[in-house]
């Protein structure tokens, strides 16, 4: 795999940075990512790599997770993603421009 | 008288012009034709071949670019999902709901003592285990009791005893069957079709087979101390199948060297000796791996193993680690002294793989491959052998302490288990 380029900020406003501020200073929150409806990271708090094999790997589930719920009901529609492992939970807010992953150990 | 004549001129001709007349040949040379032709040749047949790397991975590669403005809408996304997110943060700290709650993926936790099986007398009396089998049907489990620390002879009377696992009133602290035997045994194998026959190898080197249904004498056949049987502590019996099926024969290994068939003789009680194979040093194979024969002992077997595929063909293993092929039909005679033996002894080695250090305490060829066997001995470590070739290929290092006994796995191919000093081990 190859990374062309870097992971860079761009200038974004201050509201953005204050609600990601608040949701990192939640209990046990170890890292936040967003990701674009194409399953492209455009902010994360975590080092590059794990931010794209999370990126990559949770987009993937996240539509799987939509379809899934879609096919058994075409009227209801995915909401909220939680996937529970041994040492952390992994928090999905699905929209349908961006997704919201944060990672968090409960019981830290 | 005079008349006029006119007479012809005469002509002379000169002769001293004619001599210096040159004379001129005139010849004419041409060399030989040249011969030319044309041809021209072209390529008829063209190849084209180009080749293209693949396209990379799409989420991979792309990582946003310097942007000088946010990407439209994130500031509203976060909103709308913010303050979800953080109730869900809050109560995810604060639950107990998962509490407690251990997921079991891993196969190898399924592993579980079901029962521990104790004779007390024999533990009382301080007996070893020596030597379990199961029988043919599955469901009982005999164990055969002895001494494994004493250096010495020992006329000490122990037992080999069976339980029924899935009988009703199975208790783990009650054998179902005792059976007393006069010395300590040291070997025992269950026969592979007829769940009563059980063959047992004794510290005296005799040789016995059971039969646990007979009530007021289980013995069946005895080999009887003779010129024929071993004379050294028997490590290992095997029931070796026949051409014809549904006989089989009984095969004996013993410290001294000695590897012997036994048939069985229902009429006389006895266990008739078959064929004798005598492992020497010098007959010995040698490997190209260095090996020095020291003087001219026998080799003590300690390990036996049948391969499933190939009739002919068992594997030995030697209390100085040599790992030999041997081959039941192998016509050479022996080279141990003749002592009134009824079958002459023959010598069976065929190959001799790499050796290790220390004695070889157990082989068994792999019931899905036709080439594969393991080896375990003292140094710690399975050896994995191709029949095919002298060097291991592949050693894994198991335990710290000896390994006494490696096997497959009946239904997984890749799967064998270990059993060390400290414990069992199961790996891949």
């Amino acid at each position: 795999m190859f990374l062309c380029c870097s992971l860079r900020s761009f200038g974004c406003s201050a509201e953005v940075e204050e609600t990601l501020k608040r949701i990192q200073g939640q209990k046990g929150v170890q890292g936040i990512i967003i990701v674009n409806s194409e399953g492209i990271p455009i902010k994360t708090t975590l080092d590059n790599s794990s931010t794209v094999q999370y990126a990559g790997l949770i987009h993937q589930l996240v539509m799987k997770a939509r379809s899934t719920i879609r096919d058994m009901d075409p009227q209801n529609d995915l909401t909220f993603l939680r996937v529970r492992s041994k040492k952390n939970e992994i928090m999905i807010a699905p929209d349908k421009d961006y997704f919201l992953i944060v990672i968090q150990n409960p019981s830290d | 008288m005079f008349t006029d004549e006119a007479l012809e001129s005469i002509s002379i001709q000169s002769l001293w012009r004619k001599s210096q007349r040159l004379e001129q040949e005139s010849r004419g040379c041409q060399t030989t034709e040249v011969h030319s032709a044309e041809t021209d040749t072209q390529a008829v047949s063209t190849t084209i071949s180009s080749t293209q790397t693949e396209p990379q991975d799409q989420a991979t590669e792309l990582l946003w670019k310097n942007h000088e403005s946010e990407p439209p809408g994130l500031k509203d996304f976060l909103q709308r999902v913010e303050d979800v997110v953080i109730r869900e943060l809050v109560r995810n700290s604060r639950s107990h709901a998962f509490d407690g709650f251990q997921v079991n993926w891993d196969y190898s936790q399924l592993v579980s003592c079901l029962h521990c099986l104790q004779h007390p007398t024999a533990q009382e009396r301080g007996l070893h285990a020596t030597s379990v089998s199961w029988n043919c049907t599955g469901s009982v489990i005999a164990c055969a009791y002895g001494r494994v620390d004493d250096g010495h002879w020992s006329t000490e009377r122990s037992y080999v005893c069976t339980w029924n696992l899935s009988r009703r009133g199975f208790s783990p602290k009650q054998a179902d069957l005792i059976i007393d035997v006069h010395t300590a045994v040291t070997a025992l194998c269950c026969h592979p079709n007829q769940p009563t026959l059980i063959a047992g190898g004794l510290y005296s080197g005799e040789v016995v087979v059971w039969d646990t249904s007979r009530t007021q004498d289980p013995v069946l056949a005895l080999s009887g101390m003779s010129a024929d049987s071993h004379r050294e502590p028997v490590y290992q019996v095997a029931w070796v199948p026949l051409e014809k099926k549904g006989e089989f024969r009984v095969l004996s290994a013993s410290s001294e060297g000695r590897v012997l068939l036994w048939m069985v003789d229902l009429d006389q009680g006895r266990l008739v000796l078959n064929a004798a194979y005598v492992l020497v040093q010098q007959q010995v194979p040698h490997s190209s791996v260095s090996f020095k024969a020291q003087g001219s002992g026998t080799v003590g077997v300690t390990s036996l193993a049948l391969s499933p595929w190939d009739s002919d063909t068992f594997l030995v293993g030697s209390e100085a680690g040599l790992l030999l092929r041997c081959s039941f039909s192998s016509k050479t005679p022996a080279a141990a002294p003749f002592e009134g033996q009824s079958v002459p002894p023959r010598a069976p080695a065929v190959f001799s793989f790499r050796p290790c250090s220390g004695p070889v305490h157990s082989i068994h060829c792999s019931p899905f491959h036709r080439n594969l066997f393991l080896s375990a001995g003292t140094d710690g470590l399975v050896h994995l052998h191709s029949l095919l070739q002298a060097s291991p290929l592949l050693s894994l290092k198991v335990s710290d302490s000896y390994t006494f006994q490696v096997q497959w796995s009946p239904t997984r191919p890749l799967v064998f288990a270990a059993a060390t000093g400290q414990g069992a081990t199961s790996q891949l």
